[in-house]
C-alpha cells in the first residue's frame, strides 16, 4: 500500500511518515503543494493525505486538479481549521475523509485502514472468528472453543468491530463513534468499562486473552504473540 | 441611507420657520386692523358729512334757492378735508357738484341699497376715493325729490401711510426672522450643552475604564434615559470584558499546568540514561498530558466558535425520546459499574442540530452519573408543551451552595478549585452545553437542593431559533 503525504509543517510529516511506515505502509512525503500535486498526478497511489494550509498550492486545489484528471484515490484531508464550511468543501470537492488537528495518531491510522479498506471487502460473511472466537452474524451469536458466549446487542457489536478489525489499534473515540454513533470525545471512561465487561465474557475464562490493550492509543483483538 | 440632519441644523430651521410663521401673521394682521380702522374713519366722515347734508335738504323749503343751498354745502364740506359732495334730484338734475371731480360717473348700487345709502371704493386716475351713496327724501314740500347724495372723500394719504408701514413691517419682519435664527442656533447650542458633555465624558471611557458609569441625576431628564442605557451597555461590555479577560488568563493558566509537567518530566528524564521501560512510561504519560490539552483546545476552538455565532443550528427533526435512550444505552455500563441507575419519563420533539444538542445532554448526563452516590438513579425528564421543550436531568447527590449556581456555565469554572486535575476534564463542559442550548434560542438553568441536583433546558420548539444579535 502507497501513501503520499503533503505536509508543510515538517515536524508534523516527518512523524506521520514514520508512524504509517512502521505501521506496514510504503510513505512519500512532500512539503508543498507544487511537489505533491506532480507526485499525486505522476505517480500511482492507494492514498493521499492532504493538509488544507499549504504555502503555495492549497489542499483543495490538489484534489480539484487531480479529481479532474479522473484520478479517484481516496483523499483524507488534515485541517487546523475546523469549520463547517471547511468541511461542507471538502466533501464537495470529493475528499473522503478529514481530521482536525489535533488529532490521535491512532484515529489517523484507524481511518487511513478504514478508507484502504472501503470498496475492496464485501461485508457478506456470515461469520468472523479469531484463534477460538467465532461469531455468528446473522444470528448474533458469539462462542468461545464452541462455548456459547452471551452478549447484548452493543457488546455483539463492539466485538463485530474488534474482530472485523483484528490486529489493528482501534482508539476510544472510533469505537465510540462505530458502536454508539458518538461523535465527540467524552471525558468519561465509558469505552474503558464496556470493553473491561467485554472482556470477562470473552476472556476472563480462557488462557489466551485476545483483547488487548494498547496503551495510550487504544483497543485491539489479536492473537497474543502473533504480531 | 441618507445621514439626517444635524441637531443644530433642525432646530435653527424649525426656529427660524415658527418665527416666520408667528411674524408674517403678526404683520398681517397689524396690516388688517390699520386698513380698517382707517375704513372706519372713513366711513364714520363720510356718514357725517351725509347726516348734514340730509338735514340741510330736509331744511331746504323751494327748489329755486340755490345759492342759498350751494352755500350751506360748501360750509358742510369745509371741515372735512379733500370731501367732494355731487347730489342731483330724480331728473337727474344736478343740484351741487363739488369742483373738479365728475362724481356722477360712479356707478349706482342696486335701488334697495341705495336708500339705506352703500359705502365703496372708487379710483380715477390719480386718486383713491372711499363713496357714501345715498338716496334721500328731502323736506316734503320739495316736489323733485328722491336725491341722490354721492359723497367721497380722498384715501390716498392713507394709503400712503399703509404702504410705508407695510414696507417696514416686512422689512421688521426679516430682520425679526433673522435673529431669531441667529439666537435660535445659539440657543440651540447651548441646550445641546449636557449632550456635548456626555459625549466627551464617554469618549474618554477606555477599555481600562469600563467601570465607569454616567450618572443619570446630572445629565437632564431627556438624556437620562440614554445615560441609563448606555450604563447598561457599558455593564454588559465590562463583563462581557472580564469575562473574556478571565478566559484567557484560564487558558494561559490551564495550559501552564500540563506544559510544566510535560517539561519537567522531559528533562528530568533526559538528565540520565533509562532504561526502555522508562522511557516508554515517561512517553505515556506525556500522552495523556497531550491528549487532555488537545481535548482543551477542541472544546475552546468549539466555544469560539458557538460564541462568533459561526453554528448555525441544523434544524434535524429530532426525538429526544430516542436520543436519550441511545445515550443511556452508551453510559449504561459505565452508569451500572457505578451503580447508578438511569430513567427517562416523558417525550419531546424537537428541531435543532442533533449532534449538537446530543452533545449537550451527553454532557449533562455524564456530570449526573459522576455527582450520584451509587444506589441512586439518574432521571431525565421529557416535557413537551405547544411553544417549547422542558429537559429535566435530576440527580440526588451533595448540593451546591447556591453561589456556586450561577457560575456553573463560566468556563473553566469548578466548585472545589483542587479538583481541576481530577481527570474531569477542562471544566468546559457546562459552558458548552450553556452556548449550544443559546445557540437553539433556550435557556438553562441548575438548581439544588438537599433531595437532587436538576439541570433544566428550555428549548423553543418554533424554527426561528436563529441568534437574535444580527442587528
Amino acid at each position: 500500500m502507497k501513501l503520499l503525504i503533503v505536509e508543510d509543517e515538517a515536524k508534523t510529516g516527518e512523524y506521520l511518515r514514520q508512524g504509517l511506515s512502521e505501521a506496514g505502509f510504503v510513505v512519500d512525503l512532500t512539503h508543498n503543494g507544487l511537489d505533491g500535486h506532480h507526485l499525486a498526478m505522476t505517480e500511482t497511489y492507494d492514498l493521499l493525505i492532504l493538509d488544507v494550509m499549504l504555502p503555495d498550492v492549497d489542499g483543495w486545489r490538489i484534489l480539484k486538479s487531480i479529481r479532474e484528471a479522473g484520478k479517484e484515490v481516496p483523499v483524507l484531508f488534515l485541517t487546523a481549521r475546523d469549520s463547517v464550511d471547511d468541511r461542507v468543501k471538502g466533501l464537495e470537492l470529493g475528499a473522503d475523509d478529514y481530521l482536525v488537528k489535533p488529532f490521535a495518531f491512532a484515529e489517523l491510522l484507524a481511518r487511513v485502514r478504514t478508507l484502504l479498506r472501503r470498496g475492496t471487502t464485501p461485508a457478506t460473511e456470515l461469520t468472523l472468528s479469531i484463534a477460538d472466537l467465532e461469531l455468528d452474524l446473522a444470528r448474533h451469536r458469539a462462542s468461545r472453543s464452541g462455548q456459547r458466549i452471551h452478549l447484548t446487542a452493543k457488546e455483539f457489536a463492539l466485538l463485530e468491530l474488534l474482530v472485523r478489525r483484528q490486529g489493528e489499534v482501534l482508539p476510544r473515540s472510533l469505537i465510540a463513534s462505530q458502536v454508539w454513533d458518538m461523535n465527540f470525545d467524552s471525558d468519561t471512561n465509558v469505552i474503558d468499562v464496556a470493553i473491561r465487561r467485554l472482556r470477562a465474557k470473552i476472556d476472563d475464562d480462557f488462557t489466551i486473552k485476545l483483547i488487548q490493550t494498547v496503551r495510550g492509543m487504544g483497543y485491539m483483538i489479536d492473537i497474543p504473540g502473533d504480531a | 441611507m441618507v445621514r439626517p440632519t444635524s441637531l443644530t441644523a433642525r432646530l435653527t430651521l424649525l426656529f427660524i420657520a415658527v418665527a416666520t410663521v408667528v411674524f408674517l401673521a403678526f404683520g398681517w394682521i397689524i396690516g388688517r386692523s390699520l386698513e380698517s380702522h382707517f375704513g372706519t374713519e372713513d366711513i364714520k366722515e363720510l356718514k357725517g358729512i351725509a347726516e348734514a347734508v340730509d338735514q340741510s335738504l330736509t331744511t331746504l323749503q323751494s327748489n329755486h334757492d340755490l345759492t342759498r343751498v350751494n352755500q350751506r354745502f360748501d360750509d358742510i364740506l369745509v371741515g372735512h378735508h379733500g370731501a367732494l359732495l355731487h347730489i342731483h334730484d330724480a331728473s337727474k338734475k344736478t343740484l351741487y357738484a363739488s369742483p373738479g371731480l365728475d362724481l356722477a360717473a360712479i356707478p349706482l348700487p342696486a335701488p334697495e341699497q341705495l336708500t339705506k345709502g352703500s359705502v365703496q371704493q372708487w379710483k380715477d386716475n390719480k386718486h383713491n376715493y372711499r363713496v357714501f351713496i345715498q338716496q334721500m327724501s328731502g323736506a316734503a314740500s320739495l316736489s323733485n325729490g328722491p336725491y341722490t347724495v354721492v359723497i367721497a372723500v380722498a384715501t390716498d394719504f392713507h394709503l400712503h401711510f399703509l404702504r410705508d408701514f407695510r414696507r417696514t413691517l416686512w422689512l421688521m419682519v426679516v430682520c425679526g426672522i433673522a435673529v431669531m435664527g441667529v439666537l435660535g442656533w445659539a440657543v440651540v447650542r447651548h441646550g445641546h450643552r449636557p449632550l456635548r458633555h456626555m459625549i466627551d465624558k464617554i469618549s474618554r471611557i477606555s477599555t481600562n475604564e469600563l467601570n465607569t458609569r454616567l450618572d443619570p441625576g446630572t445629565v437632564p431628564a431627556e438624556l437620562s434615559e440614554l445615560a441609563i442605557s448606555f450604563n447598561e451597555l457599558l455593564q454588559r461590555m465590562e463583563e462581557a470584558f472580564i469575562r473574556l479577560s478571565n478566559f484567557s488568563a484560564d487558558i494561559a493558566h490551564e495550559l501552564r499546568t500540563p506544559a510544566t509537567n510535560l517539561m519537567t518530566q522531559t528533562q528530568v528524564a533526559l538528565s540520565q540514561a533509562r532504561s526502555v521501560t522508562e522511557y516508554q512510561e515517561i512517553l505515556y504519560s506525556n500522552m495523556e498530558e497531550y491528549e487532555r490539552m488537545a481535548q482543551m483546545i477542541g472544546d475552546m476552538l468549539f466555544l469560539a466558535k458557538a460564541d462568533n455565532g459561526l453554528n448555525p443550528p441544523n434544524t434535524d427533526d429530532i426525538n429526544l425520546e430516542n436520543e436519550v435512550r441511545n445515550l443511556f444505552d452508551y453510559y449504561e455500563a459505565w452508569a451500572e459499574e457505578s451503580g447508578v441507575a438511569l430513567a427517562l419519563n416523558g417525550s419531546a420533539d424537537i428541531k435543532g442540530d442533533q449532534l449538537m444538542l446530543r452533545r449537550t445532554l451527553s454532557n449533562l448526563l455524564s456530570n449526573a452519573i459522576r455527582h450520584t452516590p451509587p444506589g441512586n438513579s439518574v432521571t431525565v425528564q421529557l416535557e413537551q408543551s405547544s411553544n417549547d421543550v422542558v429537559i429535566v436531568i435530576q440527580n440526588p447527590g451533595a448540593v451546591i451552595p447556591a453561589e456556586h449556581l450561577d457560575r456553573l456555565f463560566d468556563r473553566f469554572y469548578r466548585i472545589d478549585p483542587s479538583r481541576q486535575r481530577s481527570g474531569e476534564g477542562a471544566g468546559l463542559g457546562l459552558a458548552i452545553v450553556k452556548s449550544i442550548v443559546e445557540a437553539h434560542g433556550g435557556k438553562i438553568t441548575a438548581l439544588s437542593d438537599e433531595t437532587s441536583t436538576q439541570f433544566r433546558i428550555i428549548l423553543p420548539t418554533s424554527s426561528s431559533h436563529t441568534k437574535e444579535i444580527s442587528d
